[in-house]
């Protein structure tokens, strides 16, 4: 469905939109988008990038898949701002975004670990004190409390991010060691 | 079940309490929102703490609440029902020592609020329950009842800090030192404030929100307005981490715009955007790109309100020492 000029009724294809309102009901209002680009004069990732989200909702609308690919559903800002301007009841476009992350991210095309490496941090944290910062205000929560957090995070990528890390760790500290040990042949 | 969102209703306590709303909160609990970025600013839980106290009323903190965790849910790391279920295990906590909860940063209300929205989708309800019933069997039961529940029309209510004090301004007036005579003050909202439509009917959602302003001036200060005004900080959901390079454009035409106007200093009511608007990188990175250095204040309500009641620097704006000139701010509300 890609290269089609959305002229005419033919030119839409739902069956992608189909499989993302399967996970989110709230996505399937996106059908009566009437490609005003309210949102796109309102939103403040288009002021400073190529972020256009009346493009992708078009992508989205019909169905070329190939908008999971493209680094501007990583531009978002999720400021809501586009919700609170569109004409129509109910276009939840910060959700979408979400999903289409979420998708992205199952097809192994989102952001690697290596861009997240803020988020590496900030998980291991959550996982370890309960927030998202070291030495928080108010003390670390207590082990019982954090062991609730992380069975909530069961599955979760927050996991997989947590795991790599440590895994990353292990692997600097095995480098460190063997440096080390080479450093001491040599000395 | 229907769910509610646990917003607290303003219209109904301005209705029941005409004359003076603060009557309202007299004899209620109110639970003090632990955000997270409020380690930078402990001025921000400060100001409403010692404010809550002046004005009689019960103040406490809940231990056993974790961070919001809607940068997670934001950044695809935690699924729907993931965040509600820490949301439900937070508010299940705060319930049984709060009946109000009031919060300082646009992100945790947004996520507070949110979190309750998702346990609309009977979908994310089912999966929500069913982590709550993993957890309770891993913690090995519950220490009260309903501990690992979705909490069903609980007592508690959620009110963000700026609505609070707007409501209650008329009694914030009273206990307050100094004013703000003499002051240009730039107002910004925050995304997560001004877009938000969970708590408000269609009406008041697109109408210019002008709380900040109606305080200025109530404080005796002069309200600028700015071509930036209800523009995003530049925080973006962490774009600033992620792509800085672009975010911090948005973050230079906020700031630059209210510098424009002359603004004394910039208000708003998020340890958030405080974080993205005041961090002095940000600023030293600003420069580099624009070749610019801004050096305009920022500062939240909560801080101001705690430098207007006289209370010691340290405590209002503890940890600022390298936020763009926040000292000569607190001089000059403070010279006798
Ligand atoms: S403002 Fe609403 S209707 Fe207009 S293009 Fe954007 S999403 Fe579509
Ligand atoms: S939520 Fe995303 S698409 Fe909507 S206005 Fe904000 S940045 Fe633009």
């Amino acid at each position: 469905m890609t290269n089609v000029n959305i002229e005419s009724d033919e030119e839409w294809s739902y069956d992608f939109l189909e499989s993302l309102v399967e996970d989110i009901e709230e996505n399937r209002n996106i059908m009566q988008c009437i490609s005003c680009g309210k949102c796109v004069g309102e939103c403040p990732a288009a002021k400073i990038s190529n972020f256009n989200i009346r493009k992708i909702i078009s992508k989205v609308l019909r169905g070329d898949r190939s908008v999971l690919k493209d680094s501007d559903i990583w531009y978002c800002y999720l400021c809501e701002r586009c919700k609170r301007v569109c004409p129509k009841e109910g276009i939840n476009i910060p959700l979408l975004i979400i999903n289409l992350r979420n998708e992205s991210f199952k097809k192994g095309y989102g952001p690697k670990y290596n861009d997240l490496t803020k988020y590496v941090d900030m998980a291991s944290r959550f996982l370890t004190n309960g927030t998202v910062l070291d030495d928080p205000l108010d003390g670390e929560l207590s082990e019982d409390r954090v062991k609730e957090l992380d069975k909530i995070c069961d599955f979760a990528r927050i996991k997989y991010v947590f795991k790599a890390r440590n895994a990353n760790q292990q692997k600097d500290s095995d480098k460190e060691e063997s440096q080390e040990k080479k450093e001491s042949e040599i000395l | 079940m229907k769910v509610n969102n646990l917003a607290i209703d303003i219209e109904k306590i301005k209705e029941e309490y005409p004359e003076n709303p603060l009557e309202f909160f007299k004899g209620k609990r109110l639970c003090l929102f632990k955000a997270c970025l409020e380690k930078y600013f402990p001025g921000v839980r400060f100001g409403i703490k010692n404010l809550c106290e002046a004005l009689d009323l019960k103040v406490n903190i809940c231990e056993k609440q974790s961070c919001c965790s809607g940068t997670f849910f934001q950044r695809n790391l935690i699924t729907r029902a993931q965040f509600a279920a820490i949301n439900e295990r937070n508010l299940n906590e705060i319930n049984r020592q709060g009946d109000i909860l009031l919060v300082s940063c646009n992100g945790c209300y947004n996520s507070l609020l949110r979190g309750r929205d998702f346990l609309k989708t009977p979908e994310v309800y089912k999966k929500t329950q069913e982590i709550l019933k993993g957890v309770k069997e891993e913690m090995g039961g519950e220490k009260y009842p309903g501990q690992y529940e979705i909490l069903d029309n609980p007592n508690l209510r959620v009110m963000h800090d700026l609505d609070f004090i707007y409501l209650i301004r008329e009694s914030v007036i009273n206990t307050l030192k100094y004013d703000l005579k003499g002051l240009k003050i730039a107002s910004h909202y925050g995304c997560h404030y001004l877009n938000l439509d969970r708590d408000r009917d269609t009406e008041t959602y697109l109408r210019d929100k002008r709380k900040l302003e109606d305080l200025i001036e109530l404080f005796g200060g002069e309200p600028v307005d700015y071509s930036e005004r209800e523009a995003c900080c530049g925080w973006g959901a962490s774009q600033i981490v992620l792509h800085p390079g672009d975010a911090l454009k948005t973050t230079y035409s906020k700031l630059k715009s209210a510098e424009n106007v002359e603004a004394s200093f910039l208000l708003m009511p998020c340890p958030t955007c405080l974080y993205t608007l005041s961090k002095p990188e940000f600023r030293d990175q600003i420069e580099g790109l624009f070749e610019e250095r801004l050096d305009i204040p920022t500062i939240h309500l909560n801080e101001l309100i705690a430098i207007l009641r006289g209370c010691e620097e340290e405590k209002c704006i503890a940890l600022r020492r390298h936020s763009p000139r926040i000292h000569e701010i607190y001089e000059t509300i403070t010279k006798e």
